[in-house]
């Protein structure tokens, strides 16, 4: 299985110098198996830009398949929407599959992003890929192409988002992105049973530590949650990522050096870039 | 009267080293009277630094802002729950927008921090937010600046805003396509439509009001998102291109145009090229013409451009 970090970053798209070798985009993050089959999570601004790649194959035309599986709803994992370009393409097939936000649900909250006020597509309905909207319960086991996926629940401040255990040949990445735990030492049994084994462990490193005094309960780990956990469930290896949009390269070159002096396995801070091989 | 540039580019933010020297961030600019005064156009993402420059900067006496919606597409309001003054106690935030439907302003731009979008909703943050509908034609008194709301050419509406104070005049006309092939209404465009008599008559006056709203204006910022070639494939999108702008400016006494709101697709090399291309443009009619990059600084009534 192969990995690609379209979009890493957390909150809002930065751009400019000092947001170049991590990458500004927003959320999104592509795994590809070894038979070619393709995973999509998440659709912050990191996929339009895989939009683009995506359109100089099958997808421009109209003879694409896409899973996409959504962590959750906020504006910063979404917003790449109404902006990927396959779904214009007819033909293309595209399944959106997420948890249904607390009082509300995956299809009206995506309808409501596409709503005229908003956007000039004027309703889901008008995109000319197939398009499904699949909503599941968090700990649901769903099997997506030849990808076995877990899902959980995993507390975001007021609210929760949806964790990922995602296997396939024989490899396991766990996508565990805003969370906030009681405590960073204090992972939920959710979070622990996702990463446990995992090869790769996508973990929220929103805060540095000293930062995230300031910032509890705003739904963010600091880097040690994802160290701590890392090590409790023997994830092979830690990438931080949902980079605060305030970190700049050289202060997340400094986080990584931060949280491999804590940490068990190697960490790396996941960036915009080329495929990576679990 | 200083204007600057914190968002210049057109429907989502493009990060990455193509777009380092004009900027990645949307549709914001700022304008500041000699009195200290802050109105903003648009609320896209480049909102978001404006906001932390104002936060810096705010005391007793300066805690109220004036925001002008050309409308509500997210890439000109996308920065509005990342305004950190929204953040800070006693302070007051007028936003002025065009009421394209039967919904309140409150709800429909509040509805982008309902809880699955962000976890803040408008309702309770410190800030006190004012709503105020604007209609085309009828002037507004902010301060000590006139501001005019404009009807202009977009899905669902849009409005172009003239401001004027500092004895000089800016106006801002985006989003807007040109007032020949589409009439845009509030339904879904695939393409395009034929026009009825009563279309044409509309986009006939629809431009005649805004030729007569700019005329004599120092400055005008103007949605050019496209060059002609992009322009024929889409010209249901919503939007124009500089020889669009230039032909609604040309002997309309408007001293410059500022080329505003690019497509995320066009890198810094193309922007240099398009830049080049329109000033000789311009030239060629008496208008000043720059094309806006995020950080650019303009004193307007005083020719002089100065880099952040």
């Amino acid at each position: 299985m192969k990995i690609r970090f379209w979009g890493v970053r957390g909150s809002f798209a930065m751009c400019g110098k000092d947001f170049l070798r991590h990458g500004g985009n927003t959320t999104s993050v592509e795994l590809v198996t070894d038979g070619g089959n393709r995973l999509l999570i998440d659709l912050g601004t990191g996929a339009t830009v895989y939009a683009k790649h995506l359109m100089a194959s099958e997808f421009g035309r109209g003879a694409g398949r896409l899973p996409v599986l959504l962590s959750h709803t906020h504006l910063d994992h979404i917003q790449g929407l109404p902006f990927f370009t396959p779904f214009f393409i007819k033909g293309n097939q595209i399944r959106i599959l997420g948890a249904d936000p607390a009082g509300g649900s995956l299809r009206g909250t995506l309808q409501n992003q596409l709503a005229p006020h908003y956007s000039p597509l004027n309703g889901l309905e008008n995109l000319a890929a197939g398009v499904s909207i699949e909503s599941f319960l968090p700990g649901a086991e769903l099997l997506v192409d030849d990808f076995e996926i877990t899902t959980a629940a995993l507390p975001h401040g007021t609210m929760w988002t949806t964790g990922f255990r995602i296997k396939a040949d024989n490899k396991i990445v766990a996508f565990l992105s805003d969370v906030e735990y009681p405590a960073p030492h204090r992972p939920t049994r959710e979070a622990f049973a996702l990463a446990a084994g995992a090869d790769l462990l996508i973990h929220d490193a929103m805060h540095d530590d000293d930062a995230y005094a300031l910032a509890r309960g705003w739904g963010h780990s600091p880097v040690s949650a994802g160290v701590h956990l890392a090590r409790a469930a023997g994830a092979a290896k830690l990438a931080l990522f949902h980079h605060s949009p305030d970190a700049t390269d050289e202060a997340i070159d400094r986080l990584v050096v931060t949280a491999q002096s804590r940490a068990s396995v190697p960490v790396f801070a996941a960036a915009e870039g080329e495929y990576l091989t679990i | 009267m200083e204007i600057t540039f914190w968002g210049v580019r057109g429907s989502y933010p493009v990060p990455g080293p193509a777009t380092v020297r004009y900027g990645g961030q949307t549709s914001c600019v700022e304008v500041r009277t000699r009195d200290g005064q802050v109105v903003i156009f648009d609320a896209g993402t480049g909102l978001r630094a404006l906001g932390q420059k104002l936060a810096r900067e705010a005391s007793a006496e300066r805690r109220r802002y004036t925001i002008l919606l050309s409308h509500v597409h997210w890439d000109h309001i996308q920065g509005l729950p990342f305004f950190e003054p929204a953040y800070i106690p006693d302070t007051v935030i007028d936003v002025y927008a065009l009421l394209t439907a039967a919904d309140e302003l409150h709800q429909v731009i509040g509805g982008i921090t309902r809880h699955e979008f962000f976890p803040i909703p408008l309702e309770a943050v410190p800030a006190d937010f004012q709503f105020h509908e604007v209609e085309p034609g009828v002037p507004i008194a902010i301060g000590g600046v006139k501001i005019l709301p404009i009807a202009l050419n977009h899905p669902f509406g849009s409005v172009g805003y003239r401001l004027d104070g500092d004895g000089t005049s800016v106006a801002y006309i985006s989003d807007t396509a040109p007032f020949t092939e589409v009439l845009h209404k509030q339904h879904f465009l695939s393409g395009l439509e034929l026009l009825t008599e009563e279309d044409r008559a509309s986009l006939v006056k629809m431009r005649a009001e805004l030729v007569d709203a700019i005329r004599g204006c120092d400055t005008v910022i103007y949605d050019t998102h496209y060059v002609p070639d992009e322009y024929a494939r889409f010209p249901h999108y919503g939007h124009s291109t500089p020889d669009q702008a230039l032909e609604i400016l040309a002997g309309n006494d408007v001293r410059r145009l500022i080329l505003y709101h690019h497509a995320p697709a066009h890198d810094d090399d193309q922007m240099d090229t398009i830049a080049a291309e329109y000033r000789a443009r311009g030239a060629e009619v008496g208008i000043d013409v720059i094309t806006a990059c995020e950080g650019m600084v303009l004193t307007v009534g005083v020719a002089r451009v100065v880099a952040a």
